[in-house]
């Protein structure tokens, strides 16, 4: 294999698609011009629980380019739920107006179709809407009697919990918490639908087309193959594309009444109500450590809710399971049905919050031991997954404490909160570790090769989606390292379900999976231009002498990349390790972060750019769990009363602080045959627990409560055994 | 959004016209907040008039030895211009900690005044709220409060003003001059200018209808020396304040020769801490009379179940912005 060293894989090339973005050149979902175009506007329901019983839509339906407005009363049937609170996966239907039921708030109760967008949401308002009105239940406190154990996940324990904590010399027994938060991507959720002729083709920002498409048959009772997507590009999902959203459905059911392509963007507002969101987990810890810090026990209780009809978990114990060299171990989840909109995954779900609680725990445990909490992460470090009872492929936690302590100068902590202080200032050193899963996943990937006057170039084509994280670029890079040829003559086709499957985007697979794909592609297409010449495999040729050779100017292969055996014996994890740098102001409560250092850990660096940007973008919004991110519940009504970017606060750039990303030069070949590890989530994984540790450190408050925010902190009381 | 009709008035006297023709025309400034509560469906005018174009954009020194801010100045302009930094710094210093550059260059002098609560239950149309529509409830008083007044609030309307501007223009003191619909001018004093919730929640000011904003009359300066505009919020920028003070102070041979003092946050109107001012007049600058400023300044809060914190942030504020004036200028 001839490596094209300027732009082959692990060297930090600009994005191949930077300048279609930036000069608006790359298409999002709802910047497709189609012919005959409609606009549609969704209508939510103003209560949290109850029925219709009576919905007028005469008003809206006499102004001026409104074509129809779809109801309960004049929708069409679709798919059912097998049973009455299925688990919400990616492929789960999403039906609309199926009933008068109402079981949250800003359920969709109508949708208007007109010919401009205006005019749809100026009708939207017209339309007048009686309920009957039940109680709602919106407070998981006073519903815990109602607590169930999702399908999905068994409670797990291994030895013996309560001999553990009898044995430790030291234990620390807290709740932690987190709010709901929004995944907000910057570019609103969007879908241009056609349905013709019993055939759907739509525009739709989605993560991952494969279970897309079946989600949207399996509704309209359809066959898959008559649904085709197209997402070129994505401007973020955070998890919330990773399923269908009714609006999608909404806009399909309309197309399909109408006879007209429509077109759907669902509001800031209703990307609040109606595109998922993170649930609120209260996390019961307990922990037990022997005085020289080996623990004896650890246990992590969590307590979330979910939707009355469906039901979504956030795994927050299970990075409790498996981080840390413990004979005893307890993980539960429970789940409390409320009337709220089903939670769904947000950006490394379970570990973003379950790290929090784990690693706050941690620290808090590593204060009473008056232990340097990295030399407790260390005591306690384990090669072998304790919760799979199976070794990791690798794991080089302790190489990322240690390097990260050198690069953020951690020997100046002092132990004692309160002490560092620079006028009105307490300063604060915090640390946490980071692990989060790096899944890989079965891809498939098409490569045609074009050969003019003595130049090979390629496209390659996969059902792979670019959710802003550089997945053109990645996979441009690989083709280019295995054809041994430019990164420019590499055409990456990506974002269209008729291509071959991959996994989608999400659940930080992408990058593993397109680029073993695509990979695979490359090397079947050698291979078989080298069959046909009867040449050795490992025969030294290049691409172009190849196709000469066959005499061919045109060439297709297709390949398919899967966990190998090996991958399966082993638990595959990206790990890091946060440092950060807070400044406390004495009075008012507000702070800074003044400097955070990431030392990461994540197998081959596919481009050391957009690995950074996903570091940086997952620094920031673990920084916003801490800052401010928080959607408040209104406890009378039950409706989200943060409801736009201007009350959902997340980070400003004046937030953030000075940030040092360190990868650490990794080849994991267990994990896959290019060594490639995800990064995308493992960026936001403890980033709030290394925040919190910090302004305790600064302060000697603990905050387990997140976000941190002025009022809070003012509130807050200094531990008791804090000097 | 509800259609509307947009009116480009040439003068003051056509738009007051066109105000006076139609009792549901609104006045357009920079649009930053009336066109999202449009929007939102929460201000519903069948017209706008458009008076961002009018010639009430000067900033010019005044016959009270003080400068004049025209309305339709943008709070970029006016808090950047070189009088202002110079005479009101405290001025500029609250105004730029608003909001966002784009806003401000957008907003201007008379919509900021004229701005409206950042109440949540107002801007949701499915909720109670008695400043929205009258007789339907304070969603808030009974409701999430964290956010809401600990003066002068009442069982109708718990909200408080958002303007960071208007708590520097409450220190410094202030005139607000309007023209009237029928062509006259008139001045208001600016403590008189917002009103408390009374039994009209959904009065903001004391402005009557069809009255047009032209000016803000400032007083010769006096706190250019030492000043400091302390606003707590959430995040670094792009935030409404929790609780804010202007703190304005004039020294004379050691000893404060008047000070000017209000808080944001707190009120259903810039909360000027006349008490107070009048307190520190003759005191020397120190801690404990900053501390004694500020138990003075709280003595009559009376927060609501979610905002007890704003009591004692409230006090350490005073005395952190005190402290900062007069050091700044020390
Ligand atoms: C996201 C966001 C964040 C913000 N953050 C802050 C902040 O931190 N601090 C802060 O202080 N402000 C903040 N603002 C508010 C901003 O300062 C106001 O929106 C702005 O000052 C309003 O000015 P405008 O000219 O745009 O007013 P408009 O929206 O045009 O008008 C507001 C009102 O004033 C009336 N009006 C306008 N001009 C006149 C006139 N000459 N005579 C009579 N009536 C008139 C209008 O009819 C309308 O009722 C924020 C706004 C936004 C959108
Ligand atoms: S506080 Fe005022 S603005 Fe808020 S809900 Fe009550 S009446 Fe409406």
């Amino acid at each position: 294999m001839k490596t094209v060293k300027a732009s082959g894989i692990g060297n930090p090339i600009d994005r191949v698609e930077g300048h279609l973005k930036v000069t608006g050149r790359a298409k999002y979902a709802s910047e497709f011009s189609v012919k005959n175009l409609v606009y549609a506007q969704g209508v939510n329901s103003t209560i949290a629980k109850g029925r219709i019983t009576s919905i007028d839509t005469s008003e809206a339906e006499k102004q001026k380019g409104v074509l129809k407005v779809i109801t309960y009363k004049n929708a069409e049937k679709q798919g059912t739920f097998d049973k009455e609170m299925p688990s919400f996966g990616l492929t789960t239907i999403a039906p609309v107006f199926q009933s008068r039921e109402v079981f949250y708030y800003g359920q969709y109760i109508a949708c208007v179709v007109a010919e401009t967008l205006e005019q749809a949401q100026y009708a939207s308002r017209l339309i007048k809407v009686t309920y009957e009105e039940e109680i709602p239940d919106i407070h998981l406190e006073k519903n815990k009697d109602k607590a169930y154990k999702p399908d999905d996940q068994a409670d797990y324990s291994r030895g013996d919990m309560k001999a553990g904590m009898q044995e430790a010399d030291v234990t620390v027994e807290q709740t932690y918490t987190t709010p709901n938060e929004h995944q907000h991507p910057m570019e609103l959720h969007a879908a241009i639908v056609s349905w013709k002729n019993g055939k759907v083709k739509m525009y739709a920002n989605q993560q991952i087309l494969e279970q897309a498409t079946t989600a949207i048959a399996d509704t309209f009772m359809i066959p898959k193959e008559n649904v085709q997507i197209i997402t070129p590009y994505i401007g973020g999902g955070f998890g919330s594309k990773l399923r269908v959203q009714r609006h999608v459905i909404m806009a399909t059911m309309a197309s399909k009444m109408i006879g007209r392509p429509v077109q759907i963007t669902v509001t800031r507002q209703q990307m609040f109500t109606n595109t998922t969101y993170r649930q609120f987990d209260e996390q019961r810890m307990r922990l037990g450590a022997k005085n020289d810090g080996s623990l004896t026990a650890l246990a992590h209780h969590t307590t979330s809710h979910t939707a009355k009809n469906l039901q979504y978990y956030e795994a927050c114990g299970t990075v409790s399971k498996m981080l840390y060299k413990t004979p005893n171990n307890e993980v539960t989840h429970r789940l409390v049905p409320l009337n709220m909109q089903c939670p769904a995954s947000m950006r490394a779900p379970g570990e973003a919050t379950g790290s929090f609680a784990l690693e706050s725990a941690m620290d808090e445990l590593a204060w009473k031991l008056k232990m340097d909490p990295i030399e407790l992460r260390i005591k306690n470090d384990t090669q072998i997954d304790l919760g799979a009872d199976k070794p990791f492929s690798s794991r080089l936690l302790i190489e990322c404490l240690r390097i990260g302590v050198d690069k953020f100068g951690w020997e100046k902590r002092k132990m004692e909160p309160g002490t560092n202080k620079d006028g009105n200032w307490l300063i604060g050193y915090g640390v946490s570790a980071a692990s989060r899963r790096a899944p890989y996943m079965k891809t498939s990937a098409k490569v045609i090769l074009k050969l003019k006057e003595g130049t090979v170039n390629a496209n390659v084509q996969m059902d792979a989606t670019d959710i802003g994280t550089g997945t053109y670029t990645i996979v441009a890079q690989t083709v280019s390292e295995y054809l041994g040829i430019p990164v420019e003559n590499v055409k990456v086709e990506i974002g269209d379900s008729e291509f071959p499957v991959t996994p989608g985007s999400g659940g930080s697979w992408g990058a593993a999976s397109y680029c073993n794909g695509a990979r695979k592609a490359c090397e079947n297409a050698i291979a078989e231009l080298k069959k046909k010449q009867n040449m050795a495999e490992d025969e030294e040729v290049a691409i172009v002498d190849l196709l000469e050779r066959n005499n061919l100017s045109t060439f297709e292969a297709e390949g398919t990349a899967e966990p190998s055996e090996e991958y399966k014996k082993h638990s595959v994890f990206s790990f890091g390790a946060n440092f950060t740098e807070v400044w406390v102001d004495k009075d008012t409560g507000m702070y800074r972060i003044k400097r955070m250092v990431n030392v990461g850990s994540a197998g081959k660096i596919l481009n050391p750019k957009t690995a950074y940007g996903q570091i940086i973008g997952g620094l920031t919004m673990g920084a916003g769990m801490v800052i401010a991110e928080q959607t408040k519940v209104e406890p009378n009504y039950g409706n989200f009363i943060t409801r736009t970017l201007a009350d959902y606060h997340v980070p400003v750039n004046l937030d953030m602080a000075n940030i040092e990303v360190v990868f650490l030069p990794e080849e994991d070949k267990i994990a896959n045959e290019m060594g490639v590890k995800g990064i995308g989530e493992l960026g936001i994984t403890s980033v709030a627990a290394s925040i919190a540790n910090a302004i305790f450190n600064a302060t000697g408050k603990r905050m387990r409560d997140l976000p941190i925010t002025p009022e809070k902190l003012i509130a807050a009381e200094i531990e008791s055994d804090v000097m | 959004m509800r259609p509307f009709v947009y009116t480009q008035a040439q003068n003051p006297q056509e738009a007051l016209s066109a105000a006076t023709a139609n009792e549901t025309a609104k006045y357009l400034g920079g649009g930053t907040n009336l066109i999202d509560l449009m929007k939102e469906d929460v201000e519903r005018p069948t017209e706008l008039i458009e008076v961002a174009d009018l010639k009430f954009n000067e900033i010019k020194p005044n016959s009270r030895g003080g400068f004049t801010l025209g309305a339709m100045a943008n709070n970029s302009d006016t808090a950047n211009h070189p009088d202002i930094r110079k005479n009101y710094p405290l001025l500029s210093m609250a105004m730029l900690s608003a909001a966002t550059a784009q806003i401000r260059n957008m907003a201007t002098n008379g919509g900021n005044l004229l701005q409206r609560t950042r109440c949540p239950y107002f801007y949701e149309t499915s909720m109670p709220c008695n400043k929205r529509e009258t007789g339907t409830g304070c969603g808030a008083r009974n409701g999430m409060n964290a956010l809401h007044a600990i003066f002068g609030w009442n069982d109708h309307c718990v909200a408080v003003h958002p303007s960071d501007m208007c708590v520097a223009l409450a220190a410094i003191g202030a005139n607000v001059q309007v023209q009237q619909a029928n062509g006259q001018l008139r001045t208001i004093d600016f403590s008189d200018f917002h009103r408390l919730p009374g039994d009209r929640p959904e009065k903001d000011t004391n402005l009557q209808p069809g009255e047009l904003i032209t000016a803000i009359e400032l007083p010769k300066p006096v706190f250019s020396d030492h000043y400091y505009y302390l606003k707590i919020r959430e995040r670094s920028s792009y935030a409404f304040a929790l609780i804010s003070v202007a703190a304005g102070l004039q020294m004379q041979s050691g000893t404060i020769a008047n000070a000017g003092l209000a808080m944001g946050g707190v009120a259903h109107k810039p909360w000027k801490l006349t008490d107070v001012e009048k307190y520190l007049k003759g005191k020397k600058p120190s801690q404990s009379t900053f501390e004694e400023a500020a138990e003075l300044a709280m003595k009559d809060a009376k927060p609501l179940e979610d905002n007890k914190y704003k009591v004692e942030m409230g006090k350490k504020a005073i005395v952190r912005a005190l402290t900062q004036a007069y050091e700044r200028g020390a």
